[in-house]
């Protein structure tokens, strides 16, 4: 039998979904507007987007874009972080470059990328490249400069080359750091994803989501707002788990205060 | 033929000596200076026209009050840091960067987190071209030399201090360095795991006999393990004296304390030391 304390911390999750679903719940029957539809109401409308081949198919494409931004984003983002770690000459270089992006929302540029690039996939997925870089630049800047000096002398000793020292010494090293950059850029994907579809409507989740709203479906639009946060969860739990995984022999400092798995 | 005054022989012999330490030398340090740039853009002379050589096989230890410049002059041995003047060299070549014949031991450790005890073993002998099965067998002795049997699977961050430093001794004598260079590698432990690795070390420092530079701020361990002790001055650091450790090996921590040679030997440097007015304040 399972000690109740621990099956309280099991249930705790659950009871505050709960919680939440019945305050909602209970805040539409009261105000009882046809913009705010209750939980049941939204919860019921998710499997028929789900099973609608159509909504199906806007979702993937979401998705899609969202992949190929993240996974571009981290392929560009990893190495350009780490020389700049290790390389004050590469770092003063891109480091204005950076600050000048940085405070600008990734779905301010849409309207100039959309110019250029149009409507569809090109832009939406560059504008998601965008919002994941950042933290992820940032991250392996931070994580290759906190690498001990002392361990590359040893690769040096050890005949490792300069190439080989950066991607078998500085990578590793700086690997907890960098996927802490990672998960931040998984959920600045997904959010820079519906900022996309929101101002050039075409395709994707988002398209939904504010089709529904233009048409009135107040049910529709709280039940992809349900499925967007639930994809969000998922993909941050899952990857919280494989970063787990690959960085189990890092020292407990590098654990994130903050789970959801 | 007359024969020869044997007192006449000596200065021949003599001379003839000395040149077979020249061509024995392992490493010979000639001239070297080092000047570092401070935050305040002022030159800071840390190490000041050094010159020095270090027979083949020979254990020395280079010891002075911190900031005296002496793990400076490892670095410089070990390639990781470029000598502002003078010159140093290994088997009678200049050093121009680290290799392989100098393997270095931190104080700091330096191990890979991300890799096993055994990984971080195999990783020199990886790294030189030594197929993996025969990596990995020889890895697994030297492991068991450094008392760590058992522990082959273990990450670093599972190991205390001490096993730390034995790992990466092993991970250092695993890619065969002709030279170890010992950066104050027991300073971070406690006095008790500290003896029990001087003791190690000098056993297996014993089998093959690799020239050692050790680096250390302890008159105690330098007199223990050397054969020759260097003194070196606060900064800028000068070497103050070179003293030859005459005591017999092996050597036994138990009988070497009660010797009244090891005694004064640690007596005499200590002194040499205050001489050099380790606090900044006169005697």
């Amino acid at each position: 039998m399972m000690p109740a304390r621990k099956l309280l911390s099991l249930l705790a999750p659950l009871l505050a979904c709960v919680g939440l679903l019945a305050i909602w719940q209970a805040g539409a029957l009261l105000l009882d507007t046809d913009s705010f539809p209750t939980a049941l109401d939204a919860l019921r409308a998710v499997p028929s987007i789900l099973t609608d081949r159509e909504s199906l198919i806007n979702i993937l494409d979401s998705l899609r874009r969202m992949a190929i931004g993240f996974a571009v984003g981290v392929a560009v983002s990893i190495p350009l972080g780490l020389m700049m770690g290790r390389s004050r000459a590469v770092a003063s270089f891109f480091n204005p470059l950076l600050m000048i992006t940085y405070p600008v929302p990734k779905a301010a540029l849409m309207p100039i990328i959309m110019l250029w690039l149009g409507v569809g996939d090109v832009a939406k997925t560059l504008v998601i490249f965008l919002g994941v870089s950042l933290p992820v630049i940032f991250h392996s800047f931070q994580g290759a400069k906190a690498v001990e000096e002392k361990m590359l002398w040893s690769g040096a000793a050890m005949g490792l080359s300069a190439m080989q020292r950066m991607i078998r010494i500085v990578l590793p090293s700086a690997l907890p750091e960098i996927l802490t950059g990672c998960r931040t850029g998984l959920v600045l994907a997904l959010i820079t994803m519906i900022t996309s579809e929101m101002i050039a409507r075409q395709s994707g989740a988002g398209n939904i989501l504010f089709n529904a709203m233009d048409m009135g479906q107040y049910d529709t639009v709280f039940a992809m707002i349900i499925i967007v946060g639930a994809m969000g969860i998922g993909f941050d739990a899952a990857f919280e788990a494989f970063r787990r995984r690959l960085v189990r022999w890092s020292e407990p400092r590098f654990d994130m205060p903050l789970s959801f798995s | 033929m007359k024969a020869v005054p044997l007192r006449q022989e000596i200065p021949a012999e003599a001379g003839r000596a000395d040149s077979r330490a020249q061509a024995a030398a392992m490493i010979e340090i000639e001239g070297v200076s080092q000047t570092f740039q401070t935050s305040g853009r002022q030159n800071h002379l840390a190490l000041s026209n050094i010159s020095l050589s270090i027979a083949d096989g020979a254990f020395v230890s280079i010891l002075g009050p911190s900031g005296c410049g002496k793990s400076t002059l490892l670095y410089i041995v070990g390639g990781f840091v470029n000598p502002t003047e003078g010159v140093a060299k290994v088997k009678g070549r200049a050093i121009t960067g680290p290799g392989p014949d100098r393997g270095p031991v931190f104080q700091e450790f330096a191990l890979f987190p991300w890799k096993s005890v055994l990984g971080n073993v195999m990783y020199g002998p990886r790294q030189q071209g030594v197929k993996t099965a025969e990596a990995e067998a020889q890895s697994r002795r030297l492991i068991e030399m450094v008392g760590l049997k058992g522990f082959e699977n273990f990450y670093p961050k599972e190991l205390s201090g001490g096993m730390k430093q034995r790992v990466a001794l092993a991970r250092t004598l695993a890619y065969h360095p002709a030279v170890l260079l010992m950066d104050e590698p027991f300073g971070a432990l406690d006095a008790h795991t500290r003896t029990r690795l001087q003791n190690d070390l000098l056993n297996i420092w014993e089998r093959d006999r690799k020239t050692v530079l050790f680096v250390t701020h302890s008159v105690e361990e330098a007199v223990f393990l050397s054969d020759k002790v260097v003194v070196m001055t606060r900064a800028p650091g000068r070497i103050k004296e070179i003293v030859d450790i005459d005591l017999p090996r092996p050597r036994r921590r138990a009988e070497l304390l009660l010797d009244p040679r090891y005694q004064k030997y640690v007596v005499d440097i200590e002194r040499m030391i205050d001489d050099t007015g380790e606090d900044g304040l006169p005697p």
